[in-house]
């Protein structure tokens, strides 16, 4: 793959872009949009260039819709995810690997910044600076395949982020994620941190299976929740209350809210406000965080507000095509390239994975410790899998989907075992077709010409 | 060693199929179970017929189990996914409950799927992956008593807690037998070959339970009447101790490669092997009772454990090796089940000294010449020490 040519945000824009409001983050602090644009114009391309490759290939792709400034600020919380996490780190805060996919509200109440194990990879490739595509994508490569040479060849691409810890590429003080039926790999490779040299402390939540009215598995994950918060609370000094958590529980619920508003309004709009890249964001933001609820949570409104303007005059988003084919994405971890199916005529229109995990808010009075575990055993994506897939289509219809594709890593045992029942009840209860993909390139921009033709054909079927 | 007994064993086995059918019409119920934590106590007390399903080997049911799940999923379980789809086994197609524990998530997928697509009644049993914890121990508990009300509605009766102690002692007799049957292979005259004991483990998941006490007894009288002295000047031997993924009947590509190579298999620590039948005390019969001494057997390494020095599967692995006086390891894994596949490195550290060979294997025949090499290299090394040691 040739270094192609660097993106950058055009100068036209910057008047307007400088001229919205900055980002307001937990410490008090706020980073004007003229410090944005400037970090994102200057110092960002200089620091990571990798990020800017404008090639279609590149799956960390920023959007090309510069006129949705919100979208630049995303951005600008993306790469300064390193620096922020590394500032805190030195000044106290805990680090923690956990599982993507999950609540964070216990993490963060508790003082700790949680990092998913496709967080930590980002972070361990960005540790070098000045890579383009290739050099990033190569010290990913390398990092993975140090990982798979001490586990396993079966491991999927998540041990990238064990191996990054093992090899002391990003300090993590604390492994504890939750265990749950979005991911096979994930219980084991915590594991085997204890046949390593470093003295990490690990800890599991364990997320019983086939929960449906069982009082006891709520109640299972609630004493798991007060340990958990325990062990971080040891290691940030923060002293936890009940009301501490429900600030935290407040504040990713607004969140949640908010993603779920836009959700709405981009559904309901007679054209796609913000494309295909953008909108997923939406949803991964108010899960994830990015390490800043704060500043995430004012990003949304942000975008939110943006996105009514858009819809109220009837702008679409830029890069989505003419009568796009709306396409619903199922599965874990990966996805199919936004870039080439909008090129391919597509547009997505949702996400299982990510709409689960803010589709449920937590109760805001109570036992917090029981509410945040009731809300986490109510998402659909952990569901048994008929009552998932069922969910499932209900979102293919309300977001008007024509087609769905369920994708899956290479390596993932439990969502490539049911890659084919929730594709079967969808086509079964909706009629729109559906088709069902393997990958093994999650992390690269180069040979994936094979799942790119797979879902262009379907686009095309469509 | 003729045993009149292992003969009357497979007769049993052969008119096992035709006998449940003639109980399915005198009203009986059978439940096929899968995996490592169902207690089948609790489904032998309320009158149910428990028969342990799953067969391996065969590459052709992998290809149909396939067509429903993917490739990503291990052999084993598309190999059974393919034996539900077909309905041809005569166990499988029997069956009028499934019940799987969730020790193993990718059986859990299983029990999913054939729910869904082969219209099979199923249950279910959580299982904790903090199995050590008092929680993990209290939610266990608890979703054992679910288990037990889901099968007495299934049966229509309630458990008696008499009944449950009958059934908890036929087991308890069961699963002394089989250590006492496996004790013999620590012997260099072993009257019973691994394969034997193999063999005898398997055709008991079928047999009726008191029947198959009975037979285990039997044999075990006649094993010990004709138990010779051990000879002096025998052959240098590599005694093979078996670890790792599950080696389910059927599935005898490595066992047949080890054999005639000339390795001596002496002991397992499997699951479908000797573990399921260890430190397994079921002190008061209750659900409660029955829950807590099955999360205290020895762990299943698909629960993770985090701290390695007192990590049960382990200590127990290294008690074995020695019990059986064993002179390597094969490990076995099987292709995608991370549950053992992830820990073989772990477990080669942890022996040290022990020679040791991890196989990473799938049930087609295609990677046979590639075992056969590395096994008899095995073998041939561990002869060869032994050997050196001797001279010595």
């Amino acid at each position: 793959m040739p270094n192609s040519k660097l993106f950058k945000y055009p100068e036209e824009i910057k008047d307007k872009f400088i001229s919205t409001k900055g980002l307001k983050f937990k410490n008090g602090t706020t980073v004007s949009s003229a410090e944005i644009w400037e970090f994102m114009t200057e110092e960002a391309p200089r620091r990571f260039p990798y990020a800017f490759d404008a090639n279609a290939n590149n799956i960390g792709r920023f959007s090309d819709d510069v006129h949705f400034l919100s979208g630049i600020k995303r951005a600008y919380l993306t790469l300064t995810f390193k620096d922020r996490l590394l500032k805190e780190h030195a000044a106290g805060t805990p680090t923690v690997l956990v599982q993507g996919g999950q609540a964070m509200d216990a993490y963060y109440a508790a003082g700790a910044i949680p990092v998913r194990p496709g967080l930590v990879m980002q972070w361990a490739q960005s540790m070098e600076e000045g890579l383009n595509l290739r050099q990033s994508e190569t010290r990913g490569i390398n990092i993975l395949e140090s990982g798979r040479r001490k586990i396993s060849i079966d491991a999927c691409n998540q041990i990238s982020a064990h191996a990054a810890i093992d090899n002391k590429v990003v300090p993590i003080d604390l492994i504890a994620p939750f265990l749950c039926l979005r991911c096979s790999d994930m219980a084991f490779l915590v594991e085997t941190h204890r046949n390593r040299e470093h003295d990490i402390p690990r800890y599991m939540v364990d997320y019983p299976v086939d929960h449906e009215n069982k009082p006891w598995a709520a109640e299972y994950i609630e004493v798991e929740l007060k340990e958990l918060i325990t062990k971080i609370a040891a290691l940030s000094g923060r002293k936890i209350t009940d009301e501490v958590i429900f600030d935290e529980i407040r504040l990713e619920n607004r969140g949640r809210k908010i993603a779920n508003e836009i959700a709405e309004l981009w559904w309901n709009a007679e054209n796609p406000p913000i494309n295909s890249t953008d909108f997923f964001a939406i949803a991964f933001l108010a899960n994830d965080f990015l390490g800043d609820p704060v500043a995430s949570v004012d990003l949304l409104e942000q975008s939110k507000q943006e996105i009514e303007e858009r819809v109220k005059n009837n702008v679409k988003g830029y890069g989505v095509p003419d009568d796009a084919k709306r396409l619903y994405i199922c599965g874990s971890c990966v996805g199919p390239n936004a870039h080439h199916a909008e090129t391919a005529g597509a547009v997505f229109v949702g996400r299982d994975d990510n709409w689960s995990c803010i589709s449920v808010l937590v109760e805001e009075e109570g036992n917090p410790y029981l509410n945040i575990a009731k809300s986490m055993l109510e998402y659909p994506y952990e569901q048994r899998t008929e009552k998932r897939a069922e969910w499932t289509a209900e979102q293919v219809r309300r977001s008007r989907a024509s087609g769905v594709i369920f994708m899956y890593q290479w390596g993932c045992n439990y969502q490539s075992g049911v890659a084919r029942m929730i594709s079967d009840i969808i086509r079964e209860k909706t009629g729109v077709p559906t088709t069902f993909v393997e990958v093994g390139e999650l992390g690269r921009s180069e040979a994936t010409e094979q799942s790119t033709n797979r879902v262009e054909a379907f686009i095309e079927m469509v | 060693m003729g045993l009149k007994t292992l003969e009357k064993i497979t007769a049993a086995l052969t008119s096992r199929p035709a006998e449940l059918e003639q109980l399915r019409k005198q009203g009986k119920k059978i439940v096929g179970w899968l995996a490592y934590n169902i207690p089948e106590e609790i489904i032998y007390a309320l009158g149910l017929i428990p028969i342990r399903v799953g067969q391996g080997g065969d590459g052709r049911l992998v290809e149909v189990g396939a067509r429903h799940i993917s490739t990503k999923n291990c052999v084993f379980v598309r190999q059974v996914l393919g034996q539900f789809a077909e309905k041809t086994d005569p166990y499988i197609k029997q069956l009028d409950l499934v019940a799987i524990d969730a020790t193993c998530i990718q059986l859990y997928r299983l029990e999913e799927l054939i729910n869904f697509y082969f219209d099979y009644k199923t249950v279910v049993l959580g299982v904790p992956r903090n199995f050590a914890t008092k929680e993990g121990h209290e939610y266990f508990r608890k979703e054992v008593e679910h288990f037990t009300k889901k099968l007495e509605l299934f049966a229509g009766v309630s458990l008696e807690q008499s009944k449950l102690q009958e059934a908890i002692n036929i087991y308890d007799g069961i699963r002394e037998a089989i250590k006492t049957l496996y004790s013999y292979q620590s012997k260099d005259n072993a009257p019973l070959s691994w394969r034997d004991v193999s063999a005898v483990i398997n055709a008991g998941y079928n047999l009726d339970r008191l029947r198959y006490l009975e037979l285990l007894q039997e044999l075990i009288k006649e094993v010990e009447e004709k138990t010779s002295e051990p000879q002096e000047n025998q052959a240098i031997e590599a005694r093979v101790f078996l670890s790792g993924s599950l080696i389910p009947p059927g599935d005898t590509k490595l066992i047949d490669i080890i054999e005639q190579l000339g390795g001596r298999i002496v002991g397992d620590d499997l699951w479908s092997g000797l573990n399921f039948f260890l430190n397994l005390e079921i002190k008061e019969p209750t659900p409660f009772g029955v829950a807590d001494a099955y999360l205290d057997r020895i762990p299943h390494a698909s629960l993770p454990y985090l701290d390695l020095p007192t990590d049960g599967r382990l200590a127990n692995l290294k008690h074995q090796i020695q019990q059986f006086n064993a002179d390597g390891v094969i490990y076995h894994t099987l292709r995608y089940c991370d549950a053992f596949t992830f820990k073989a490195g772990e477990t080669k550290d942890v022996l040290k000294n022990v020679p040791f060979l991890e196989i990473h294997t799938e049930y087609s025949g295609s990677d046979f010449e590639a075992i056969r090499t590395r096994v008899e290299a095995f073998v041939e090394m561990i002869k060869n020490k032994k050997e050196i040691a001797e001279l010595v």
